[in-house]
């Protein structure tokens, strides 16, 4: 198997685009990857290996024609099973959907095929999105490369996604994330995942999990590579009454290299004090990285995180049961047991507790720009614990006996409250072998910062190069 | 919080439309009560006047 495989998109796109590999040799090396290794890892669902190569002989004739190219012509990316796809089926992972097929594009998808990006399949994920270790009873559990001699969970619900790009199956990859479903599978599976703003990308033609919280973003290996796939989807859409009429940076070009005097505040109260010693050391160790190279860092701290498994419940329950509601009465057998039985525990949330939830959101959000005030950016830990094995229900952080369910997405979901935009960036090992991801939080609609500190990162690290033993 | 009965819990389940066995709201029912016990601290956490933030502040 080639080093395509193992190619950024940035080097892809240019390679492609200066005539030195041929975007059909591209996609052929990820289809050959994918039929090597995904009968073990089950990172796709559908595989749309003939359309795939025909979009890549269409952008060698743009390239050997001379024609201005987009910037990810030729690139292969993967969608997570709940963007639409005309003539592609979309199952959301589920057996309720198995069959069906839209008529018409995500506008994300439209964006990334009108920038040349190539459609390489339909992305794994945990069933609906509802779940934060990319379990699915229906199309078999993901894998997470990162094994450490046991078969681990890659984190969710945006597994396949994650687990896709660590693999080398393809260089990118599209998530959702409502409670940290980029940024879960990203940390556990040691890739780079940006959660933009809430309101930044369109979630028109992306199927809900809870509309008020679901953001929508790029998977990758590296930073740029985020930042590239960023420019390509954001932007105002009016199938979208969410998102913002701000012009879109060009976020690849922002990528300077330099973050002197760039001021970021690490989040010990909540976060690095409720993960594990080892996933603690390679957050601190990743801040006193950004301090040599001329960020200045301090203690900071958000207000309100008592009351953030509460106000997420109650909103993500209520929104995804009016979303659910029919089937549920119609097939229950066909939900997997754990969505299901967290499907039947909204019917018991009422109506004013859920307005209660968007009011103690209001608070939460507050907190994060108060955190942020005098700050560019915030820094803690993506998940609490590095990936537990597939059969392990229980982890111990410090003593704590907890539920891997609920670590999960303790620290991601603040941010999905806010919608702040946040980046996950491997930061370290164990001394197992397993991937530590941190998150970079910044203001919101200044994924510019974000973006530059997380590359700048990468930049001086080889974390995110790093290859995992199931994709050898 | 008082606790919660499966005849209350059976009520709501019709109220919203759903026809669950005793067996099934049992199994739920521990899940539900710590639902519950979350969402009543709410109540103390947020004036009840402020403005509820149903998505992003949008420009």
């Amino acid at each position: 198997m080639t080093e395509l495989g193992w190619t950024s998109v940035a080097d892809l796109a240019r390679l492609i685009g200066t005539k030195q590999v041929s975007p059909v040799e591209v996609v052929r090396a990820c289809l050959d990857r994918i039929t090597a290794l995904d009968g073990t890892l089950r990172t796709f669902i559908t595989v749309c290996a003939e359309p795939a190569l025909q979009a890549a002989h269409a952008a060698l004739a743009r390239v050997l024609a001379g024609e201005t190219l987009g910037p990810l012509d030729g690139v292969p990316i993967g969608l997570k099973d709940l963007f639409d796809t005309a003539g592609v089926r979309t199952t959301a992972g589920s057996r309720i959907l198995a069959d069906r097929v839209p008529g018409t594009d995500a506008t994300v998808v439209t964006r990334l095929t009108g920038a040349g990006a190539i459609v390489l399949g339909k992305l794994n994920m945990h069933e609906f999105a509802y779940g934060p270790l990319g379990r699915n009873a229906h199309y078999g559990d993901t894998v997470n490369p990162w094994d450490a001699g046991r078969p681990r969970v890659p984190g969710g619900s945006s597994s396949g996604s994650g687990a896709a790009v660590a693999a080398g199956l393809v260089p990118a990859a599209l998530g959702s994330d409502t409670g940290g479903s980029i940024r879960m599978p990203a940390s556990l599976c040691g890739v780079t995942g940006l959660k933009p703003t809430y309101g930044r990308v369109s979630r028109a033609g992306v199927l809900p999990l809870a509309w008020t919280m679901d953001h929508v973003g790029p998977m990758a290996r590296t930073a740029e590579d985020c930042a590239l796939l960023l420019g390509a989807m954001a932007g105002y859409d009016p199938g979208d009454a969410s998102t913002s009429v701000l012009p879109v940076p060009d976020y690849a070009r922002a990528l300077s290299g330099s973050i002197a005097g760039v001021r970021v505040g690490v989040l010990r109260q909540g976060f690095l004090d409720a993960s594990a010693a080892d996933v603690a050391a390679g957050v601190e160790a990743a801040a006193r990285m950004l301090q040599s190279l001329g960020a200045k860092t301090d203690d900071a701290a958000i207000e309100q995180m008592e009351h953030v498994p509460a106000a997420a419940f109650a909103i993500v329950a209520s929104e995804a049961l009016a979303y659910h509601a029919g089937w549920l009465k119609s097939r229950p057998a066909d939900y997997q047991p754990d969505v299901r039985e967290r499907l039947q525990a909204a019917a018991f949330v009422t109506g004013a507790q859920y307005v209660r939830a968007q009011q103690t959101r209001a608070l939460i959000r507050d907190a994060v720009d108060e955190a942020l005030r005098h700050r560019d950016l915030l820094l803690a830990p993506a998940t609490p614990i590095t990936a537990p094995a597939l059969d392990e229900t229980h982890a111990d952080i410090r003593g704590e006996r907890v539920s891997v369910t609920a670590a999960m997405i303790r620290l991601t979901r603040p941010f999905n409250l806010s919608g702040h935009p946040v980046c996950a960036v491997p930061c370290g090992f164990t001394a197992e072998g397993l991937p530590i991801g941190m998150q970079i939080i910044g203001r919101p609609f200044d994924e510019v910062t974000v973006l530059r500190v997380a590359d700048a990162y990468q930049r001086a690290t080889d974390w995110h190069r790093r290859r995992p033993p199931l994709a050898s | 919080m008082e606790k919660v009965t499966i005849e209350t819990m059976r009520a709501m389940m019709r109220l919203a439309g759903f026809e669950w066995s005793d067996a099934e709201l049992e199994a739920l029912r521990p899940l539900v009560e710590t639902n519950l016990r979350l969402l009543d601290r709410l109540e103390a956490a947020s004036p009840r006047t402020i403005d509820p933030s149903t998505q992003y502040r949008l420009f």
